[in-house]
C-alpha cells in the first residue's frame, strides 16, 4: 500500500486514524502493521495488502 | 437477522467467491484459453453496457464477468476524483475508474475475499496502475476515514451483504459532502420462493440476498442520501447471470425446473441507483 493513502485510511471498528509501522518498503509499504491506539488492535500489511478485516472476521 | 446468521452468510459468500477466483485462475493460463470463461465475461460485460474500448483498456484477468454492470457510474467520474469501490473483486471497475480519474485521482477497492484482493493487486502491478489500491475489508465496516471520498461505486455486491443498511450508512459516512453514491445491484419485484431463498448457491449467485426494490431504495434514503435516482432498470437479468458458468452450476445443483426459473426470472431485476450526500452547510444557509 502507498504511504500517501494513510490520510484516508481508518480503523474499521472505531474509525480513528491508524499508525503505520513499515517493516519493508518506504513509499510503497510491502510489509508492516497498522495500529489503532483506541482499540489497541494491530492490522497486518502483507505483500502490500493491508488486512483491515474486523479482528473477529480474519482467517 | 441474528448476528450469528449474518456472520455465517459472510463466510459462505467469502468462501464462494474465493472458489470462483481459484477456478478462474486455474484455467486461465496463457497457454490454455479454450476452457476459460474470459470470453463469456467480455460478452456479458458488453451486454450490460461497457464499451469495447473500456474492456480493452483494463487488465484482462480483472474482468470475471460477475457484475450486473455499472458503466454509468464509470462514465460520471471526473479527473482527479477519489473513488471507493465496494466489493472490488479482481478489480475490473477499479481499473476502469482509474483510467477515468487519471494520475491525480485515486481509486480504492475494498473486498473481504483475500483471493480476490491478491488477484486485483497482481493485475494492478502487471499493468502498472499507480493510482489504484486494494485492501482487505468489510463493506459493513469500511476501513476508510470520514468525509474522504468523492464517489462510492459498487457493482452487484451489496445484495450479498446481510446488513445492507449498514453498508449504505458506511458509504454515507466516508463520502465528502456533495459526494455521490453510484451503484448497481440486483433487487426484487416480488419475493422469491423459499427453495431459492434458502439456497446457499443462490445467495452467492446474487439472488437470495436481494431485497425488494423499495426496501433497497428506502435503505439508501435512511442512510441520509438525497436526490436518489434509479437511473436504469433491466429486467430478466437472469439471462446473463445464468449464462455464467458458475450460475448454471447453481441451477443444476438446485434442480430447478425451467418454468420455475421463468417465475424467478420475472421477480429479479438489476438497477442502477445514484444518491448524493447533502452538504449540510448549504442546507442550513437555505433554511
Amino acid at each position: 500500500m502507498k504511504r500517501d493513502l494513510m490520510d484516508i485510511l481508518a480503523c474499521p471498528m472505531c474509525k480513528c486514524d491508524l499508525e503505520l509501522e513499515a517493516v519493508e518498503g518506504d513509499e510503497e509499504i510491502i510489509t508492516g502493521t497498522l495500529y489503532c491506539a483506541k482499540c489497541d488492535e494491530f492490522y497486518p500489511i502483507e505483500e502490500g495488502i493491508p488486512n483491515l478485516l474486523p479482528p473477529d472476521f480474519r482467517r | 437477522m441474528t448476528k450469528v446468521r449474518k456472520e455465517e452468510i459472510k463466510k459462505v459468500v467469502r468462501d464462494g467467491y474465493a472458489k470462483i477466483v481459484k477456478q478462474n485462475s486455474s484455467c486461465c493460463t496463457p497457454a490454455n484459453s479454450c476452457c476459460c470463461n474470459a470470453d463469456l465475461a467480455q460478452d456479458m460485460s458488453k451486454k450490460v453496457g461497457y464499451t469495447d474500448e473500456e474492456l480493452k483498456a483494463v487488465p484482462e484477468n480483472s474482468n470475471l464477468g460477475l457484475g450486473c454492470g455499472n458503466p454509468v457510474a464509470i462514465a460520471s467520474l471526473k479527473e482527479g476524483e477519489t473513488v471507493l469501490d465496494l466489493g472490488s473483486g479482481a478489480g475490473f471497475d477499479c481499473f476502469l475508474a482509474a483510467n477515468k480519474v487519471g494520475k491525480n485521482g485515486r481509486v480504492i477497492g475494498v473486498d473481504m475475499t483475500p483471493e480476490m484482493v491478491d488477484k486485483a493487486r497482481s493485475n494492478a502491478r502487471n499493468d502498472n496502475y499507480e493510482n489504484v489500491e486494494f485492501r482487505l475489508g468489510e463493506i459493513e465496516n469500511l476501513p476508510v476515514a470520514d468525509n474522504s471520498v468523492d464517489v462510492v461505486i459498487s457493482n452487484c455486491v451489496i445484495n450479498l451483504s446481510p446488513d445492507k443498511e449498514r453498508v449504505f450508512r458506511e458509504a454515507f459516512r466516508v463520502l465528502k459532502p456533495d459526494g455521490r453514491l453510484m451503484i448497481s445491484d440486483m433487487v426484487l419485484l416480488k419475493e422469491l420462493p423459499d427453495f431459492i431463498k434458502n439456497s446457499v448457491e443462490a445467495y452467492i449467485g446474487c439472488l437470495s440476498g436481494a431485497v425488494m426494490r423499495n426496501e433497497y431504495v428506502e435503505g439508501i434514503k435512511r442512510a441520509g442520501f438525497q436526490d436518489i435516482r434509479i437511473i436504469d432498470e433491466k429486467s430478466s437479468p437472469l439471462d446473463y447471470i445464468f449464462n455464467d458458468a458458475n450460475a448454471s452450476a447453481i441451477i443444476e445443483n438446485l434442480e430447478i425446473p425451467s418454468e420455475k426459473m421463468k417465475e424467478v426470472s420475472s421477480s429479479v431485476i438489476s438497477i442502477k441507483v445514484s444518491g448524493i450526500k447533502p452538504n449540510k452547510k448549504c442546507d442550513i444557509e437555505l433554511t
